[in-house]
């Protein structure tokens, strides 16, 4: 008797899968972003988290303080010369796999303010996975971002990221 | 730099149990800075002997941007420095713009000026207290304050197409004129507006863990806020009745019928009943100005300044020049400079401009209550222990980038 | 805002005076500022409710005295007037005393204004840099500094225009 067999005499309560997708269906339910919020965007950030727009639902409701704990970092506002070092500090802190979505104009390419005190984008320090336009993004638009990595993580699997 | 964890240093200071002193780093990435600010504490056992703000981690160049924009481009990024209250921050750049232009805004665009002022400062102050108060454990105020706050941000997207940064108040009048659904809209918001801060003072005022958390916590005396120059709820939170409001009228604000909040606690609990005040306060002021909204234009009649409307390009070879130098040079104000300051949820927000007379600014300085106001926290943190100081930074209610700009 | 009151203590110390849209301001002397400042305190205004600087390189406005100004403003809590200061310095660092005695929100203001202009204020506490890194070079505020970010293409300061490669 195969396994396919087996399966179906025991009907609706086996569910066969691949360790990848079982891997990437776990960490992509429970993505838990640090908190990195810098500015305006970091307002837009917390709206999410709250019972309007319930950031819950997709697994992300622990923002961990400390970066040690989390998996995503939302930079959610502008990066100033001397936060860099401090963002990159963070980045580095966070244990494998990771992922980092750059939220808001200024956080993806500098925004409004092309100056010498900003960062022309946070994709210059640490590499981006999800790039979210607007100024500051509409809290929806950070959940569609959430939903985009999301596929991302499941289609990753237990492969390491190159 | 270390961002987080302890440094130990030998500071050679003997503290009162007898060990030295412990340098702990608050750093930049903090759940419960209210930003990206950065405080080193000396501690002693677990009181504060010192404290030291390092700022500068959001400094964004808007004083250096704005001397590179044109004047009307130039309200775009007035909006981002005190991001809490955006409109307030524009008021202030076009009150000093047509100061030096020397023209007035017609009173329809004052009403609704007023208007956007007083919603914002409903929803800077509800976002204080949704974050105060999920730093010190009320987490369900969170939740509450943000869903009255996305009302306030559903009627600033239906009246300037903007959720936060409107730069809907413009030198020269607003944006655009107000629509029937957001007068229906702000009509249904004040009506609800009171219970709902009801409910907000039922959880909180009387409530055991708030007030053991805040009453005594973080004294500043009248003496000392005047001082060092405090402004807004953190003088008002002491017993001076300052509000620029009352004190120099702008923009209308003289025909409204309201009090100045004040609390003679001098602590955090005392700012706390402050801010709950005026923002019943500012549910009066909508309602009267909501009342009394006068007919009108909105915008100052002024074609050197402001573009024509567009049915009078199909006619009219001036409009056409005018609209043609306003969008590629655009207008030059007289050399000269002044100073205009409003009260934004944090203080006095002002704004000093300075025209060399052509189209561009020469500088224009904001002065950000949060960058004065945070100066007091060396004063109102000594001697309170570490889990005090949360409360304290979150009772001086400093918006980062208004503070680095 | 109301017209000055009486005359000054520091009549003798202002160099010049003046309304700007609606603002009452003096010029005065960078080596007299303390006491000038001082005495307007003992006239009532004992609130300085900014300190900040304006870079004059260029300005073909009118003649200037400096190329520094450097800006007080200064409040009556109880008659509600409004005052503006005004010193012109040069030099490269221009000085000038500091006034935090007299007003501590001067502190963190003239750090900033060191920072971002160069300007030094003598007997300064803690003359550091504020908002910008410790080890940044340059005063980013002064009107020869480039605005700086990134080049944004088609704009006027995008001097090369893409061409094909010479051997295509």
């Amino acid at each position: 008797m195969g396994l396919e067999d087996l399966a179906e005499s025991m009907g609706q309560n086996v569910l066969t899968t691949t360790l990848g997708k079982l891997v990437g269906w776990g960490r992509g339910n429970s993505v838990w972003p640090a908190q990195f919020g810098l500015a305006c965007c970091a307002i837009e950030m917390i709206a999410t988290a709250t019972a309007g727009v319930d950031i819950a639902r997709f697994g992300s409701e622990a923002m961990r303080a400390s970066p040690r704990q989390s998996d995503l970092m939302i930079v959610s506002g502008r990066v100033s010369q001397k936060m860099a070092p401090v963002l990159r500090t963070v980045y580095d802190q966070m244990p494998e796999p990771k992922w980092v979505i750059s939220m808001g104009a200024c956080a993806s390419t500098g925004g409004v303010f092309n100056n010498y005190a900003l960062l022309q984008g946070v994709d210059k320090i640490v590499p981006v996975d999800v790039y979210i336009p607007g100024c500051p993004p509409r809290p929806e638009d950070l959940l569609n971002a959430l939903m985009i990595l999301q596929e991302r993580i499941k289609a990753q699997g237990i492969m390491p990221r190159q | 730099m270390s961002t987080e964890g302890v440094t130990i240093t030998k500071s050679g200071e003997q503290g009162a149990f007898g060990g030295e002193l412990l340098t702990v780093n608050f750093g930049p990435h903090h759940p419960s800075t209210h930003g990206v600010l950065r405080l080193i504490v000396d501690l002693d056992g677990e009181q504060v002997r010192r404290v030291k703000p390092v700022i500068g981690y959001l400094h964004t160049g808007i004083e250096k941007q704005m001397e590179a924009l044109r004047w009307q481009q130039g309200v775009v990024v007035t909006d981002r420095h005190d991001y809490l209250s955006p409109p307030i921050n524009n008021l202030a750049y076009a009150l000093a713009v047509e100061r030096l232009m020397g023209v007035d805004v017609p009173p329809r665009a004052q009403a609704l000026r007023v208007i956007m002022s007083e919603l914002t400062r409903l929803s800077s102050h509800l976002v204080w207290m949704g974050t105060s108060g999920l730093e010190l454990g009320a987490m369900s105020m969170l939740m509450y304050c943000f869903r009255e706050r996305d009302t306030i941000l559903d009627m600033n997207e239906e009246i300037s197409g903007f959720r936060m940064h409107t730069s809907y108040i413009r030198p020269g009048g607003v944006m655009a004129d107000a629509t029937p659904r957001f007068l229906e809209m702000l009509d249904a918001f004040i009506g609800a507006m009171p219970g709902h801060i009801d409910e907000y003072e039922d959880l909180l005022t009387m409530n055991p863990i708030w007030r053991s958390r805040t009453i005594g916590i973080g004294r500043l005396s009248p003496e000392d806020a005047k001082v060092l120059g405090a402004s807004g709820p953190m003088i008002r939170g002491s017993g001076v009745p300052w509000d620029l409001r009352k004190a120099m009228p702008y923009s209308g604000y003289e025909n409204y019928e309201f009090e100045v909040a004040t609390s003679d606690d001098c602590d955090c609990y005392g700012r706390y009943l402050v801010r709950i005040k005026e923002m019943r306060e500012a549910v009066k002021i909508l309602r009267q100005a909501l009342d009394r909204l006068p007919d009108g234009p909105v915008n100052v009649d002024d074609r050197k300044m402001l573009p024509p409307p567009r049915e009078e390009l199909e006619t009219s070879m001036e409009a056409v020049i005018h609209h043609f130098k306003l969008f590629t040079e655009g207008y030059s104000v007289p050399p000269g400079d002044v100073y205009v300051a409003v009260e934004s949820g944090r203080g006095e927000n002002g704004c000093y401009v300075v025209s060399d007379g052509t189209h561009k600014p020469r500088r224009v300085k904001f002065r950000s209550a949060s960058f004065v106001n945070l100066q007091a926290l060396e004063r109102m943190a000594l001697n309170h222990m570490v889990a005090d100081m949360v409360a304290i930074i979150g009772t001086a209610d400093a918006v980062l980038g208004d503070v680095d700009r | 805002m109301s017209s000055r009151g009486p005359l000054l203590p520091a009549e003798n110390l202002v160099v010049e005076q003046g309304v700007s849209a609606g603002d009452a301001w003096v010029t005065v002397d960078p080596a007299n500022i303390k006491q000038a400042l001082q005495s307007m305190k003992d006239d009532g205004y004992r609130l300085l409710v900014f300190l900040t600087c304006v870079d004059h390189l260029a300005d073909a406005s009118r003649t200037w005295p400096a190329r520094y100004e450097l800006v007080y403003q200064l409040r009556n809590l109880e008659t509600k007037d409004l005052l503006r200061v005004r010193a012109f310095v040069d030099g490269d660092p221009p000085h000038i005393d500091s006034v935090h005695d007299l007003f501590p929100p001067a502190n963190w203001d003239e750090r900033e204004t060191y920072d971002l202009f160069g300007v030094v204020f003598n007997d300064h506490p803690e003359l550091t840099r504020i908002l910008m890194p410790d080890d940044w070079v340059g005063h980013p505020l002064r009107r020869d500094y480039p605005v700086g970010g990134e080049v944004v293409e088609f704009s006027e300061e995008h001097q090369t225009w893409q061409t094909a490669p010479e051997d295509a």
